[in-house]
């Protein structure tokens, strides 16, 4: 009970924050993606179920808090989780590389997922050259906000009170 | 059972999403958008206040170290003073801002609603900011936003709490505009931001024929399409390069929109109905 109550404030508070950075033009003008970072930290943590809740209410908020129509976290999110979510089993998921780099990479892909669909919406406007240098930033971003919400997310459930464990659960 | 099969619980979750993605109709997701916006603007609301009290603390703290600096060998008494000193001068400049904001909002011949600015665009994606009023204090969408600078933007997005206001520099925002000297028309876009951090704009379809110098004023031509309200006369910005368009029928100019936009700032959103001419 108090996990999912952690990460529903957590993610709240994740979009709060994102809400409030700036951005940076050497960037790509992206915002640095503490949702998308959020998503990853569960999805690399938690059983599927756990996985989807924090899929469906970080793209929820993203989208919600968005200009034009739902789609590019609620398309996005999933597509990291699921990615991420098959590997965790396979790598060390605590260690600082791995989360440097599956941050970068969450966050390129999500920018990546985003941009398509609002290239075919027509939405925004496609420059190459800018586009790559979005992908590069969010990743360059991503490389950073994951170990630190990972950090954050490690601390904050440590200070949970534990479940009394019985043999037989 | 079915929940077992997780290639069909992977195509389902994909086909329902792709779904939302693309077929939501606009009206149910601006209901969805306004409902997570309703839930969220009170924190974003009380985040803004303790931005705004941080960066008051966070000044008041800087010339305190710079009074630290100066005045070494003072005494405690001295340092607290001179910490006093700078908060109120901050409360001085506060005072002065909002002092011009609130002339500028009595001068003004249009019908306005005072906006406090609460929180930026998440993504990054938009250039837009979220105020903190929406359709049950008034405000429609299409309607533009301006600040004691010029024009900000127009809203869009319009829920019961909150607005979203396009800046000028957003690719999507168009206005009909005139370059003030030469009495020429033309309609200005944005441009993005550049990569200095400044927003940038553009007015095309200015007459070839007309001599459109550097350094010419910009201001909104008052007409304005899709039901909204844009008043005559409001300072956009300056022009800062010409040149003629690709087609060699008309020639377009590059603008550095006058009127930026943080989160400490107030706005005016011009409501229906005001359609005079500025001062």
């Amino acid at each position: 009970m108090m996990n999912r109550i952690l990460l529903f404030g957590g993610i709240a508070v994740g979009a709060l924050v994102q809400l409030f950075l700036p951005t940076w033009p050497m960037f790509g003008g992206i915002k640095p993606p503490v949702l998308a970072a959020f998503v990853l930290y569960y999805s690399l943590h938690r059983s599927p179920r756990g996985m989807w809740i924090a899929v469906f209410w970080a793209a929820l908020l993203h989208d919600g808090l968005d200009l034009g129509g739902f789609g590019p976290a609620l398309v996005g999110f999933p597509v990291i989780g699921v990615l991420a979510h098959r590997v965790r089993l396979e790598i060390f998921v605590d260690g600082l590389v791995t989360q440097t780099i599956f941050g970068a990479l969450g966050a390129m892909l999500a920018t990546l997922v985003a941009m398509v669909l609002y290239a075919v919406t027509g939405q925004r406007p496609f420059h190459f050259g800018y586009a790559l240098l979005q992908i590069i930033g969010s990743g360059l971003l991503g490389m950073v906000v994951l170990p630190l919400v990972s950090l954050v997310m490690n601390k904050l459930e440590a200070l949970l009170p534990k479940r009394r464990g019985y043999g037989w659960q | 059972m079915l929940f077992r099969n997780k290639k069909l619980v992977y195509a389902a979750t994909a086909g329902f999403l792709l779904i939302v993605a693309f077929v939501l109709p606009s009206s149910l997701s601006r209901k969805g958008k306004g409902a997570v916006r309703g839930v969220v603007a009170p924190a974003e609301r009380g985040t803004a206040g303790l931005g705004r009290r941080l960066s008051e603390a966070v000044a008041a703290i800087r010339g305190m170290g710079g009074a630290v600096e100066k005045n070494r060998d003072l005494s405690h008494e001295l340092v607290r003073v001179q910490a006093r000193l700078n908060q109120l001068r901050d409360a001085e400049a506060d005072n002065v801002r909002l002092r011009r904001a609130f002339k500028f909002h009595h001068q003004s011949p249009h019908s306005m609603i005072p906006c406090d600015v609460i929180s930026r665009n998440i993504s990054g994606w938009w250039n837009t900011v979220r105020i903190g009023k929406g359709s049950a204090d008034g405000i429609q969408e299409n309607h533009a936003v301006i600040s004691s600078d010029g024009l900000v933007g127009k809203t869009i997005e319009v829920s019961k709490q909150t607005s979203e206001v396009l800046l000028v520099c957003d690719p999507a925002f168009r206005v009909s505009a005139r370059i003030d000297r030469a009495n020429v028309f033309g309609l200005v876009r944005g441009g993005g931001v550049n990569l200095k951090g400044h927003p940038v704009a553009q007015m095309d379809f200015i007459d070839k024929d007309t001599e459109v110098r550097v350094g010419d004023e910009v201001v909104t031509s008052g007409l304005s399409g899709e039901g909204g309200v844009s008043p005559k006369g409001v300072h956009i910005g300056y022009v800062e390069k010409v040149h003629r368009d690709a087609s060699g029928l008309f020639q377009s100019a590059e603008i550095a929109p006058s009127a930026t936009i943080s989160l400490l700032d107030y706005v005016f959103v011009v409501s229906a109905g005001a359609t005079e001419e500025a001062p």
